[in-house]
């Protein structure tokens, strides 16, 4: 019976010397990177007309005077909260309405002491959404409950609702509550947040050039 | 119009040459400073988001079976004080940001007199060499920070510090002589943080350690002034709006 690792056999357990080590870890790290600008890509290419469809969607609906919410929990709340950085504060182009619903630990832990941890998100729609601002809600799994919940608010309040998920979408795939559902097809969580963050990019950077281009059209027609 | 030259990238990976090992030495540096009880601090005055994602991943992992391991995302106000106050020696800064971030650069700059490893995560314009004990780069790119890429950086350091933790054999403590100048037997100076200063004589931080320094060669000085000390003798002070730059 061998002690060593599996995925680093010239290691067993008693091995002191971190050279070999270092060179199976390089190589690792090299062989995930391949992993993941793989499945970045492949993910782009696929929901290519999702993200289309999504991002005319979205540009409408903010040049409409719409605002964008994000909301997701742990890893997901972070990548929440720089999508939402990405849209209010770019570092070119231009500055939409958008926060994330992650940012205020005095309203996340009210509503999750004094309700539940399953309506810090839709409790924080039903204060301040109205018809034709945005709702997006990342989950890795699809399946987070009180992302879920949200859409659910969202759409009672007219909001454009759109999902970024993995695992092809888990429960996000048939939510009757979401406009959209923007889903990695993979099967680690972590490259599967990477290509997420990837898709979320990428609808940023369509909204903008639709943004430009919808000014650009009405100074025309102002003419 | 000119195009700037294409970095050297592999087509693969997407990374720079160097790269991967960088990450393998970081995350043995991180996984021995964890095994000793040492905590993570992760710091981004630039992007708060990626601090807190580099915290979370290593408190509560996504992969069901990882054990917790003690990170903190650090808020980008009162960045160094907050620091100051909460790093012990043996604890890991990780801080992502652009070579030019003010708060990054007090910090990492800093880290050496609290006995704190700085690894130091960007992209675009490279930080000065040594500005860091391990810099993690990837070149030229606006992109990185939001595409997805940082995120692959700090999962790969999570992902391999817990491949060397699951190593016991090389976690041991690092060798305090581990290349050809020694930092504690050569004649180098060395960081110092001033804690207090009183006539002649001040109270001084270096490598976590609280010293004495003789002021006689650099005058008077203020709390929080960095200074470079050889044998107990402050030689130089540090321009507190000097770059990254360490002794």
């Amino acid at each position: 019976m061998t002690t060593g690792s599996f995925l680093y056999p010239m290691l067993e357990d008693g091995e002191r010397d971190p050279a070999a080590l270092l060179a199976d870890l390089a190589r690792s790290a090299e062989a995930k990177a391949v992993e993941s600008a793989q499945l970045r890509s492949t993910t782009l290419a696929d929901r290519a007309q999702d993200l289309s469809r999504v991002a005319a969607a979205m540009a409408s609906a903010i040049s409409a005077g719409g605002r964008l919410f994000t909301f997701g929990n742990g890893g997901s709340a972070t990548d929440a909260a720089g999508l939402a950085a990405l849209f209010a504060s770019p570092a070119a182009g231009r500055a939409v309405p958008a926060r994330s619903l992650v940012a205020d630990t005095a309203v996340l832990t009210a509503l999750a002491n004094d309700v539940g941890v399953e309506v810090v998100f839709a409790r924080q729609l039903m204060a301040h959404a109205r018809a034709g601002d945005i709702a997006v809600g990342l989950s890795t799994s699809g399946g987070s409950a009180n992302v879920l919940r949200a859409f659910a608010e969202g759409r009672r309040r007219g909001m454009l609702t759109v999902g970024l998920a993995g695992y092809s979408g888990g429960a996000m795939a048939t939510c009757p509550d979401l406009d959209y559902c923007l889903a990695v097809d993979g099967q680690s969580v972590h490259r599967t947040q990477e290509a997420q963050s990837a898709l979320a990019y990428a609808l940023w950077e369509l909204v903008q050039d639709l943004l430009g281009k919808l000014t650009r059209l009405e100074s025309e027609e102002n003419r | 119009m000119t195009v700037a030259a294409a970095p050297d990238l592999d087509p693969a990976t997407g990374f720079p040459a160097g790269l991967a090992e960088d990450l393998a030495a970081a995350s043995l540096l991180l996984a021995r400073r964890l095994h000793a009880g040492g905590t993570l601090w992760c710091a981004s005055p630039a992007w708060p988001h990626h601090a807190q994602h580099v915290a979370v991943e290593f408190v509560h992992p996504v992969i069901v079976g990882k054990p917790a391991l003690a990170a903190v995302a650090l808020a980008a106000h009162q960045l160094t004080p907050t620091a100051r106050a909460n790093m012990s020696p043996g604890d890991v800064l990780i801080a992502i940001g652009p070579a030019g971030d003010p708060g990054v650069l007090d910090l990492v700059r800093r880290a050496p007199a609290w006995g704190v490893a700085a690894l130091w995560v960007g992209s675009g314009d490279r930080p000065p060499a040594g500005s860091a004990d391990h810099v993690l780069w990837l070149p030229d790119d606006d992109m990185a920070p939001h595409d997805g890429r940082f995120i692959l950086l700090y999962h790969l350091l999570w992902e391999l510090a817990h491949v060397c933790l699951e190593h016991r054999g090389v976690l041991e403590p690092e060798p305090d002589c581990d290349g050809p100048v020694c930092i504690t037997c050569s004649d180098e100076g060395r960081l110092a943080e001033v804690v207090s200063a009183s006539g002649p004589t001040a109270q001084v931080r270096i490598d976590g350690v609280l010293e004495e320094a003789d002021l006689a060669l650099v005058g008077e000085v203020g709390v929080h002034d960095l200074l470079v000390v050889h044998a107990g003798m402050a030689i130089t002070r540090l321009d507190a709006t000097a770059g990254g730059t360490r002794p």
